[in-house]
C-alpha cells in the first residue's frame, strides 16, 4: 500500500437543484517523499483533490488514506487534527497573518503542532533569517511566499500540499520557490504535493497527475526528475 | 439612477442581508428607542388630556377657607375666557364596615370631573350612591346593598348647626372611576387616620348645606384648543387664574362682611335679648325685694300693733276690773245707803202721815169753815143786800179759804205723793241696785269673755307674724338665691356674647385657594412622572443612539472596504462618481429607512405602551393614546440616516480618488506594525504568544477598537446608570427619614387654640407612653426668592433644640450645624434650585406677601421637599411676631404599627389636632411614587442590555468578515475550533473588559449628568451609585458578550476555508 492512496473519489457539490461533479471516480497514489505535480487546466479537480487531500473538504464517496489513516470519514475534529499534525498548505496569495512578523507567522503553526520544527531554523533553511523580524507587508511576493513555506514546513507535516505557489510570482522568483520546495523534498524526504496549470513544471517531479474532467486522466513517473534550476518555460 | 446599478444595490441588499439586516437592526433600535422614547411622555400626556377633556375636568378650581357662595360662582363665570362655573360640594366621611372605619371622599355627579361609570348607573336619587369598583371587592359589597356615611354636622352662616345630607343611607347603585383620582393616592383628612381610602359620588340632592359651596371649579372657554400641561396651556391657565386673582380680594371681603353682618346681628339681637330679659329679671328682683321690704314693714307695724293692742287691752281690762271693783265696791255702800234710806223713809213716813193726819185735819176745817162761808155767800150772794163790799170780803175769805183748803189738799197730796215717790224711790232704787247687780255680773263675765278672747287673738296675731317672719325670711333667701343665679346666667350670657363678639373679630378674612390641575395630586404625580419619563428621554436615547450610529457606520465603510474593487470597475467602466455612490446610499438609505421607519413603528407604539402598562399599576385612567409624534421619528430617522449615509458617501469618495487601476488591485493589507508594548520587553516576553497577537491585532484595528469599546462603554453606562438612577431613588426614602427625620409622626396644632390650651395637650401628649420624646416647632410655608427664582419652602422654627429629631448636616462638612442668630439654614436642593450659596442673603416671602432678607449660614442635607430652619430667636426678631408651636414632631417608643395606627386615630379625635401625619405612612406613599421611576429604569436596562447585544454583536461579525482570510488561514493551519474562537475573541474580551471598565467611570459621570436632568424638583437624588449597581453594569454586559461569543462560536466555525482563500477578487 502507498503513502497515500485516493482510491474513486467522487465530490459532488449542490448548486441549488443542479449538482456539479467537482471529481468523479479519481484515484491515484503517492508515495513517501515523493514530490507529485498535479497539471491540468482550471475546473479539473486539482484543488478539489487538493482540498479533500488535505482535510479542508471530504469526498462526496471512495476512499482517502494518508498513512494508513483513513481520511475519509473523519468527524471535523479529527479532521482538524489531521490538517494540524499532518499537513501543510501553500496558498498562491500567501495568506500570511498581515499582523505577524515572518517568524511569528511560522510560530503561529509551529505552536500548535507536537513535533514541529524550530521556526529559527526553518526560516534560515528558507533562507529568510535576516528578514524572520519582517512584517509580510515589509517583504516582497517571493519572501512572503517563502515564510509561507516555512510555516508549512516547520509543522513537519507528513504532506505539504501547495496551490498554484508560483501564480503570484514572477519567473525568478518562481522558480526560487519551486526549487526551495523541491529541495525540501529531496533533503527533509517530505511528500509534497504541488498544484499547477503550468505542464512545463511537470519533468521535476517523482510523479505527474493530469487532471482533466474532474478526474486524473493520466499519471506518468519521472524516473528522473529534473532539478528546476534546469527547467525552462 | 441605472437600472443595473439599482439591480445591483438590491441583489447587494440580497447577498449580504446579514449586513443590511444589522444596519437595519441599528437604525431600528436607534430610531425605535428614541422615537418610543421621546414619545412615550407626550403621548402620556395626550392621553391624559383626551381624558380629561372626555370627562369635563376642571381646569382651574377655587377653594375658600369659608366656602364659596353662589354670587362667587357668577362674579367668576362673568369673567373673560370662562366656559362654565359649576358650585358642588366635596367632604370627608366615615363609613363603618365590619367594625372597621374607612374614610371616604364624596363628592356630587356633576357636569364637571364627570365620573366613568363602570357598571350600573349614576345616583339619580338623593338616597343613591356610586363607589369604586374596588370598595365593592374589599369589602364585600355589591350594587344594591347599603352604606351609611357619617359627615360631621356643619355651621350654616347664622352659625347654627345642621346635617350636610339629607339621608346618610345611601344605596349603592353602580361602580365608577374618577378622573380625580388617577393614582392610588386618595389624599388626606382631618377624620379617623388621616388617609383617605375610597371616594363615592351622590347625587347633588342629597346635600343639605344650603348653597355654601366647598369647591368651585371652572372650566375655561378654550380648553378644547390647547393640550394640558403644554406651555400654551399653562399660559393660558395661568393668565385666567390671574383674572380670578384679581377679583379674589373683593370676593374674600364680601363674604368677610356677610358672615361678619350675620354674626354681628345676631350677636346684637342676642346682646338686646339679654339686656331685656336682664332688666325684666332685674324688675323682678327688685320687686320681690320691695315686697320682702314691704313685708318687713307691714310684720313690724303689725308687732307694733300689736304690742299697742295688747297694752291697750291690759289698760283697759285693768280698767275694767277697777270699774267693776268699784262698781262693786259702790253697790255694796248703795246696798247700805239704801238699807238707811229705807229706814229713813220710814220714820219720814210716820212724821209724813202725822203731818198728813193734821192736815186733814186743818182741811176738815177749813173745809167747814169754807162750806160756811161759801153757804155764806151763797146767801148773800144773791141777796142785793149784803153790800159788795162785805160780798167782796166774804169772796175774799172764800177764796182764801178755798187758797188755804187747796194748798192742804195739795201739802197732803205732796205728802201722799212724796210718800208713794219715796215709796217708788226706794223701790226703784232696789231695782237700780238689783240691776246694777246684774249689770255688774253680766259685765263681770262679759270681761273675763272677753279677756279670753284678747288673750288667744294677740296670741293667734303673734302667731301670725312669727309665720309672715319666717316665710319673709324664707322669701329672702329665695331672692337671694335667684339673685345669685340670675347674676351667674347673666354673666355667663354676657360670657357667651362676648366671645361671640370676639369670634366675629376672629372671623379672618376667607382666603381663596385658586388651584389648577396640578392641585389634583394624581394629575401632578402624572405631570411629574411624565417629566422625568420625558427628562430621561432627552438624554439616554441620544446615547443609544449614537452608539447604533456609530456601529451602523462601521458596517457601512466597511463594506466599501469589501467593495474597493467593484467600485474600481465601474469607475473603470466610466460611471461618474455619484452614480457609483448611489449603490451605496441606496443601501444605507433603504436600511436607515426601513430601519428607522419600523422602528419608528414599533417605537411609537411598543415603548409608550410598556411604560404605559408599567404606569397603569400606578394610575388608574384609560388606554393609552397612541400617537405618531412624526417630529421625534423624523429626527431620529434624519440622524441616523445623515450620519450613516454621510458616512457611506465619505467612505466611497474616500475610495474613488484612486484610480481604477489602483482599486482594481485588492487593498495592501494593512501593514503589520510593532507596538509600543513590544519595546518594553519586560512585559512583551512574558506575553504568551496569543497574548502577543491579541495585543498587536487590537492595535492594528483602532477603528473598529475604537468601536467597540465606545460600543461597549456606552451600554454599560447605561445600565449602570439604570441601576444607578434606581439606586438613587431608593436611597431617597432612608436617607430622608433616617438620616434627616428621626420623627415617628407630625402632629398638627389646630390654630385656634389658646396658648393654654396648646400647653395643656402638649404635656398630656408628653404624658402618653407611647411617646418617648417630643418636640414642639413653629411650621409654616414661605417663599424662598433670589434672583428672579422663586422656591416654595417649608419654614420650620424649633421652640428649643432639634435634639436630633431632624438632623441638620452641612452637606460639604458633613459636620452638624447649629442655628445662628439672624441667620438661616435652608436645604441644598432649594440652593441649588435658587442658585444661592452659603453666605448669600435670601429673601423669604409670607403667605402675606411680605419680604423679609436673611443670610444663610449653612446649606443642609435633605432628601424630599425643601425646608429653611431657623431659630426661635431670629424667627421672631426677624418676623417680629412671639412664636407659637403649631406642629410637634415626635419620636415613639418601641410600639407596634398596630398600636401606633390606635394612637393616630385617638389622636385624631382631639379636638386639638389638626393633622397628623405618620413617618412609615409618608414613606410608604413616597415609596409608590418612586416604584413608577422603577419601571423607568428597567426599560433602559433592557433596552441597554439589547443595545449591548447589538453592539457586540455587529462589531463581531465585522470583526469576523474583515479578518476572514486570516481566520480561514489559521483553519487551515489546523486551529481547533475554540483556539480560533479564542483567537478572535481574546480581543473582544479584553475590548470588553476595557469598555465596561470605562463604562462603569462613564456610568458614573452619565449618571451624575442624568440623575441632575431627571430629577424631581421637590427631590434630591444621591448621585451615588451603589457597588452592587457598577456589578450589575458589568455583569449585565459580561453575559451580552457572552451571548454573542457563542453566536460567534458558530459563525466562526461556519467560515468556509476554501471560500475564503480564493483568489481574492
Amino acid at each position: 500500500m502507498s503513502y497515500i492512496e485516493f482510491k474513486n473519489v467522487c465530490k459532488k457539490y449542490k448548486m441549488g437543484e443542479i449538482t456539479i461533479k467537482a471529481l468523479e471516480n479519481t484515484s491515484f497514489q503517492i508515495e513517501k517523499g515523493e514530490l507529485v505535480v498535479i497539471v491540468g487546466p482550471s475546473g479539473a479537480g486539482k484543488t478539489t483533490t487538493l482540498n479533500i487531500l488535505g482535510g479542508m473538504d471530504s469526498a462526496t464517496s471512495g476512499r482517502v488514506i494518508v498513512d494508513g489513516r483513513e481520511v475519509t470519514n473523519l468527524k471535523n475534529k479529527e479532521l482538524i487534527q489531521y490538517r494540524r499534525e499532518d499537513i501543510g498548505f501553500v496558498f498562491q496569495f500567501y495568506n500570511l497573518v498581515q499582523n505577524l512578523t515572518a517568524k511569528e507567522n511560522v510560530e503561529l503553526a509551529t505552536q500548535i503542532c507536537k513535533d514541529s520544527l524550530d521556526p529559527e531554523e526553518v526560516l534560515e533553511k528558507v533562507g529568510l533569517s535576516d528578514r524572520k523580524n519582517n512584517f509580510p507587508s515589509q517583504l516582497s511576493g517571493g519572501e512572503q511566499q517563502r515564510v509561507a513555506i516555512a510555516r508549512a514546513v516547520a509543522k513537519n507535516p507528513k504532506l505539504l500540499l501547495c496551490d498554484e505557489p508560483t501564480g503570484a510570482l514572477d519567473y525568478k522568483t518562481g522558480k526560487q520557490i519551486l526549487k526551495l520546495l523541491q529541495d525540501t523534498a529531496r533533503k527533509e524526504n517530505m511528500t509534497v504535493l504541488i498544484i499547477t496549470h503550468n505542464g512545463a513544471l511537470a519533468p521535476m517531479a517523482d510523479k505527474v497527475i493530469h487532471f482533466k474532467n474532474g478526474t486524473a486522466e493520466k499519471i506518468e513517473i519521472n524516473e528522473n526528475p529534473i532539478p528546476v534550476e534546469q527547467i525552462e518555460w | 439612477m441605472k437600472k443595473v446599478l439599482l439591480k445591483d444595490s438590491l441583489k447587494e441588499i440580497k447577498n449580504t442581508y446579514k449586513r443590511f439586516l444589522s444596519i437595519l437592526l441599528m437604525a431600528f433600535l436607534g430610531v425605535g428607542f428614541f422615537a418610543g422614547m421621546r414619545a412615550a411622555s407626550p403621548d402620556m400626556i395626550d392621553t391624559i388630556d383626551l381624558y380629561y377633556k372626555e370627562n369635563q375636568v376642571y381646569d382651574i378650581q377655587v377653594l375658600s377657607t369659608l366656602g364659596l357662595t353662589n354670587e362667587d360662582v357668577q362674579a367668576i363665570a362673568k369673567l373673560e375666557d370662562i366656559d362654565k362655573v359649576v358650585g358642588t360640594y366635596e367632604v370627608d366621611g366615615k363609613l363603618e364596615i365590619e367594625k372597621k372605619e374607612l374614610i371616604t371622599k364624596i363628592m356630587c355627579v356633576e357636569e364637571v370631573n364627570q365620573p366613568i361609570l363602570l357598571e350600573g348607573e349614576l345616583p339619580k336619587n338623593e338616597n343613591e350612591c356610586v363607589v369604586e369598583e374596588s370598595f365593592l371587592k374589599k369589602n364585600n359589597k355589591q350594587i344594591g346593598d347599603s352604606i351609611k356615611v357619617e359627615v360631621e354636622e356643619i355651621q350654616n352662616d347664622e352659625g347654627e348647626s345642621i346635617s350636610y345630607f339629607k339621608q346618610s343611607k345611601l344605596k349603592i347603585v353602580g361602580t365608577v372611576k374618577s378622573p380625580l383620582y388617577i393614582s392610588r393616592d386618595r389624599g388626606t383628612s382631618s377624620l379617623g387616620s388621616g388617609k383617605i381610602d375610597y371616594y363615592i359620588y351622590m347625587n347633588k340632592e342629597n346635600v343639605k348645606a344650603n348653597d355654601i359651596y366647598t369647591n368651585v371649579y371652572i372650566k375655561v372657554r378654550d380648553r378644547e384648543k390647547y393640550t394640558t400641561s403644554s406651555k400654551k396651556y399653562e399660559d393660558y391657565i395661568a393668565r385666567i387664574k390671574e383674572e380670578i386673582e384679581s377679583i379674589k380680594e373683593e370676593r374674600q371681603i364680601a363674604r368677610h362682611d356677610k358672615l361678619v353682618n350675620t354674626a354681628t346681628q345676631k350677636v346684637e339681637e342676642a346682646q338686646s335679648e339679654l339686656n331685656r330679659q336682664k332688666q325684666a329679671a332685674q324688675n323682678k328682683i327688685e320687686k320681690a325685694q320691695q315686697k320682702i321690704e314691704e313685708g318687713k314693714a307691714q310684720i313690724e307695724k303689725a308687732e307694733n300693733q300689736i304690742n299697742t293692742n295688747q297694752k291697750q287691752a291690759d289698760i283697759q281690762f285693768a280698767n275694767s276690773y277697777h270699774q267693776i271693783q268699784e262698781a262693786k265696791k259702790t253697790i255694796a255702800e248703795n246696798e247700805k245707803e239704801l238699807v238707811i234710806k229705807e229706814q229713813e223713809t220710814i220714820q219720814k213716813f210716820t212724821e209724813l202721815e202725822t203731818q198728813k193726819q193734821n192736815l186733814q185735819v186743818q182741811l176738815e176745817e177749813v173745809a167747814n169753815s169754807l162750806t160756811q162761808k161759801q153757804n155764806q155767800y151763797h146767801q148773800i150772794k144773791d141777796n142785793p143786800m149784803v153790800s159788795e163790799e162785805q160780798k167782796q170780803a166774804l169772796i175774799v175769805e172764800i177764796q182764801t179759804l178755798q187758797q188755804s183748803k187747796q194748798m192742804i189738799e195739795a201739802g197732803i197730796t205732796q205728802i201722799e205723793q212724796g210718800m208713794i215717790e219715796g215709796k217708788q224711790k226706794i223701790e226703784q232704787a232696789k231695782i237700780q241696785l238689783q240691776s246694777a247687780k246684774t249689770e255688774l255680773i253680766k259685765q263681770q263675765s262679759q270681761y273675763e269673755v272677753k279677756k279670753k278672747a284678747m288673750d288667744s287673738q294677740i296670741e293667734s296675731a303673734k302667731a301670725e307674724i312669727q309665720k309672715s317672719k319666717q316665710e319673709l325670711q324664707e322669701g329672702q333667701e329665695e331672692l337671694i338665691k335667684n339673685r345669685k343665679e340670675f347674676e351667674t346666667k347673666i354673666s355667663q350670657a354676657e360670657e357667651k356674647l362676648k366671645d361671640a363678639k370676639a369670634k366675629i373679630d376672629e372671623i379672618e378674612n376667607p382666603k381663596w385657594y385658586i388651584l389648577d390641575r396640578y392641585g389634583n395630586t394624581g394629575y401632578n404625580s402624572f405631570i411629574q412622572d411624565t417629566r422625568s419619563i420625558e427628562n430621561i428621554a432627552k438624554v439616554f436615547p441620544i446615547v443609544f443612539f449614537l452608539v447604533a450610529l456609530l456601529i451602523s457606520l462601521t458596517s457601512m465603510t466597511r463594506m466599501v472596504e469589501e467593495q474597493r474593487t467593484q467600485i474600481g470597475t465601474l469607475k473603470a467602466l466610466g460611471y461618474n462618481k455619484i452614480q457609483i455612490a448611489s449603490k451605496y446610499v441606496i443601501y444605507a438609505s433603504l436600511a436607515c429607512t426601513i430601519g428607522g421607519i419600523l422602528g419608528m413603528g414599533v417605537g411609537f407604539i411598543l415603548l409608550p405602551k410598556i411604560i404605559w402598562l408599567m404606569y397603569q399599576m400606578m394610575y388608574q385612567m384609560t388606554e393609552i393614546v397612541i400617537r405618531f409624534q412624526w417630529g421625534a421619528g423624523g429626527v431620529g430617522i434624519l440622524w441616523i440616516s445623515l450620519c450613516i449615509i454621510g458616512a457611506t458617501i465619505y467612505a466611497v469618495f474616500k475610495e474613488l480618488v484612486h484610480t481604477p487601476a489602483t482599486l482594481m488591485r485588492p487593498k495592501a493589507p494593512k501593514m503589520g506594525k510593532r507596538v509600543i508594548l513590544e519595546k518594553i520587553p519586560f512585559i512583551w516576553k512574558r506575553l504568551s504568544f496569543s497574548q502577543k497577537v491579541t495585543v498587536r491585532n487590537i492595535f492594528r484595528y483602532k477603528k473598529r477598537f475604537l468601536m467597540t469599546i465606545i460600543g461597549i462603554l456606552g451600554c454599560t453606562a447605561l445600565i449602570v446608570v439604570g441601576f444607578g438612577i434606581k439606586d438613587s431613588i431608593r436611597s431617597i426614602m432612608p436617607n430622608q427619614f433616617e438620616k434627616v427625620f428621626h420623627y415617628d409622626m407630625q402632629i398638627g396644632l389646630k390654630n385656634d387654640l389658646q396658648e393654654n390650651q396648646k400647653q395643656e395637650y402638649i404635656t398630656k401628649l408628653q404624658e402618653k407612653p407611647e411617646i418617648e420624646e417630643m418636640i414642639e416647632t413653629y411650621m409654616t410655608s414661605n417663599t424662598a426668592v433670589y434672583q428672579e427664582k422663586e422656591e416654595e419652602i417649608q419654614m420650620i422654627v424649633p421652640k428649643e433644640e432639634l435634639n436630633g429629631m431632624i438632623n441638620l448636616v452641612d452637606v460639604k462638612t458633613k459636620e452638624t450645624v447649629e442655628l445662628k442668630e439672624n441667620e438661616i439654614v435652608i436645604t441644598d436642593k432649594v440652593a441649588e434650585l435658587l442658585g444661592v450659596k452659603q453666605g448669600d442673603i435670601v429673601i423669604l416671602k409670607d403667605r402675606n406677601e411680605k419680604e423679609r432678607k436673611v443670610k444663610i449660614s449653612n446649606l443642609i442635607e435633605n432628601y424630599v421637599s425643601h425646608y429653611v430652619y431657623m431659630s426661635k430667636a431670629t424667627y421672631e426678631t426677624l418676623y417680629g411676631t412671639t412664636y407659637e408651636t403649631n406642629v410637634l414632631f415626635t419620636k415613639n417608643g418601641s410600639i407596634s404599627e398596630e398600636q401606633e395606627e390606635n394612637l393616630v386615630m385617638d389622636m385624631m379625635e382631639q379636638e386639638e389636632v389638626a393633622s397628623i401625619s405618620r413617618t412609615s405612612s409618608v414613606m410608604e406613599m413616597l415609596d409608590d411614587t418612586m416604584k413608577s421611576l422603577n419601571y423607568v429604569v428597567i426599560i433602559l436596562i433592557v433596552s441597554a442590555g439589547l443595545l449591548a447585544f447589538v453592539v457586540l454583536y455587529n462589531l463581531s461579525n465585522v470583526n469576523i468578515s474583515e479578518r476572514i482570510r486570516e481566520l480561514a488561514t489559521i483553519k487551515v493551519l489546523g486551529f481547533y475550533d475554540k483556539e480560533v474562537y479564542h483567537y478572535v475573541t481574546r480581543e473582544t474580551v479584553l475590548l470588553t473588559a476595557i469598555g465596561i471598565v470605562l463604562g462603569l467611570v462613564g456610568g458614573y459621570f452619565l449618571n451624575y449628568f442624568i440623575i441632575g436632568t431627571c430629577e424631581i424638583n421637590m427631590l434630591r437624588f444621591k448621585k451615588v451609585i451603589e457597588p452592587m449597581s457598577y456589578g450589575y453594569g458589568a455583569f449585565i454586559t459580561i453575559g451580552f458578550t457572552l451571548i454573542v461569543n457563542w453566536v460567534t462560536y458558530f459563525a466562526l466555525k461556519k467560515i468556509d476555508m476554501i471560500e475564503s482563500l480564493k483568489s481574492i477578487e
